[in-house]
């Protein structure tokens, strides 16, 4: 393989897997809005609690004897265990479902802001990683083109999700109490749908969308104090270019931000963020309700 | 079946409702009329649980409804069909028809109960696969009294079924509500004008001002001019 087209690939690969967890993090973001109408500021906060235990759990497990060929298993266990958080902020945000955005948005802040407190207290103020232990599942090479099988794998898992989500809405009856609750809630309750039931299962189930991203990008990045704000902030680009509450819209929306970053990694590192705020503000000007959302009534 | 008694709703500190009282019996098919803004869905809504009174009381087959959340009072078996219809968008016909039978399963299976809806309105069988979206005001009206009919449910309200319709589908939604009265289930309608009250009520009930001010048959609506001057004027 050339090698300008090995770079590109490269590009276009790492793009793609920040892409996958960016994806997986703004899936519950919409799940939530969509549902709940909450913005939930905190999802950044699962994705670091996710990233945090997931190094503790493979920690554990690896020093304890486990095989190296369980880092993906442990990951997905840390990301399902860090779902027990869910249901309890749940509770706690039901003091603000029926109050105005800013309150929403002042208490899933302070969420955040009491989850770093955690964080440093738990693991400690520096930065924790896995030290490149993803890399026992090999790397599949072309040429000069390679990639780690673990980030193929993550990419994998986060298309399979997406389609999961898919078919869970359109196809089972949960997923079309769901889509009732989401478009009309007083309706839905009178025809016996016990909205706060569905609001707790909604949240735990963006909670895990959210812990399970965290824990499924650790062993590529280094968990830090700072990551749930950094991520917090792309996830909302992913959303507004891809339209609030749409799910199709986070798909394509985390697609072009993962590309977009890592194109301007690779290109003119100074623009990553610039980039993706261009794009935004294009969105915004363009078409305000994002590529697939519903223009406002 | 239904007994509202001494029912006081304020809302923004205005008295909506004033010691409304109400009976359906089993079976029984009742109009509440009333001129618009005279309380007759906040009436419908604080029997649904989305509005708590001041004071009263509400029961269901002697069952208080008071202090239930509306899932509750609607899985104990009342159906309701708003205003605005309020027929999910994002669902086909079938989809808004079937919702009811998942939250409340009861020894009538989903299919009895979906057939149903469709033998009270033909027309929405052809439209299973349609979204919620694409139908007429006539058609979300329908699909809206069928849904509430398949929650199997003791007691329908319908708030003004024809408000709104053009007056060709107006007889089909009169005969879907002369069908479903004939399958036994009790029904309260909500009704501005006085011409749209089916012939076959039972018994009416006038509402001015949150106040009731008749109750009684049909036939003796005209019979006290103030009474007379309220229906006359709705509409």
């Amino acid at each position: 393989m050339p090698a300008a087209i090995s770079a590109i690939a490269n590009v276009l690969i790492g793009g793609i897997f920040h892409a996958a967890v960016l994806f997986l993090v703004a899936a519950g973001l919409q799940l939530v809005f969509g549902v709940q109408k909450i913005v939930n500021l905190a999802c950044g906060s699962f994705y670091a609690l996710g990233a945090y235990f997931g190094i503790t759990l493979v920690n554990f497990g690896l020093g304890a004897g486990l095989p190296d060929w369980t880092l993906l298993p442990l990951l997905v266990l840390a990301g399902l265990l860090m779902v027990v958080i869910g249901p309890p902020i749940e509770r706690l945000l039901r003091a603000v479902y029926d109050r105005d955005e800013s309150f929403q948005l002042l208490l899933t802040f302070a969420l955040v802001l009491m989850f770093q407190d955690i964080f440093r207290l738990v693991w400690g103020a520096n930065p924790r990683s896995l030290n490149n232990v993803h890399l026992v599942y090999g790397k599949w090479t072309v040429g000069d083109f390679s990639v780690p099988v673990y980030n193929l794998l993550v990419i994998g898992a986060a298309l399979l999700t997406a389609f999961l989500i898919g078919l869970f809405l359109k196809h089972t009856t949960f997923g079309r109490l769901l889509r009732a609750t989401a478009e009309n809630r007083a309706m839905a309750e009178a025809l016996g749908v016990n909205v706060r039931a569905v609001y707790a299962a909604v949240f735990t189930l963006g909670t895990l969308l959210g812990t399970l991203g965290g824990a499924l990008v650790v062993p590529t990045a280094a968990a830090s104090l700072d990551m749930a704000v950094e991520f917090v902030i792309e996830a909302f680009a992913v959303v507004v270019i891809g339209g609030l509450g749409s799910m199709p819209g986070a798909l394509a929306g985390a697609g072009l931000v993962g590309l977009i970053r890592a194109g301007a990694l690779v290109l003119y590192p100074e623009f990553e963020i610039l980039a993706i705020y261009l794009i935004v503000i294009g969105v915004l000007l363009l078409k305000p309700s994002g590529l697939f959302g519903k223009p406002a009534a | 079946m239904l007994s509202v008694k001494d029912l006081i709703v304020h809302i923004d500190g205005s008295a909506i409702l004033r010691r409304v009282s109400l009976q359906v019996g089993a079976g029984e098919l009742v109009c509440l009329v009333g001129r618009n803004g005279a309380g007759k869905s906040t009436t419908f809504r604080t029997i649904m649980g989305a509005r708590r009174p001041v004071s009263g009381t509400i029961a269901l087959e002697g069952h208080n409804l008071l202090h239930l959340a509306p899932f509750e009072i609607a899985r104990l078996g009342i159906g309701f069909a708003p205003e605005e219809s309020e027929v999910f968008g994002d669902l086909t016909v079938a989809e808004n028809i079937l919702l009811p039978t998942w939250t409340r399963p009861t020894a009538r299976p989903a299919a009895e109960r979906e057939a149903l809806a469709y033998r009270v309105f033909p027309r929405l069988e052809r439209y299973r696969e349609r979204g919620g979206q694409q139908l007429s005001g006539g058609e979300r009206k329908m699909v809206s009294i069928a849904r509430a009919l398949a929650l199997d449910p003791k007691l329908l309200l319908l708030d003004e079924p024809t408000e709104g319709l053009s007056p060709a589908v107006v007889p089909t939604i009169v005969a879907g509500i002369a069908s479903i009265r004939e399958l036994g289930h009790a029904v309260l309608i909500a009704e501005s004008n006085l011409n749209h009250v089916p012939d076959f009520a039972d018994r009416l009930y006038v509402i001015e001002r949150g106040e009731i001010i008749f109750a009684g048959p049909p036939a003796d609506v005209r019979k006290d001019a103030a009474v007379a001057r309220v229906v006359d004027g709705a509409g």
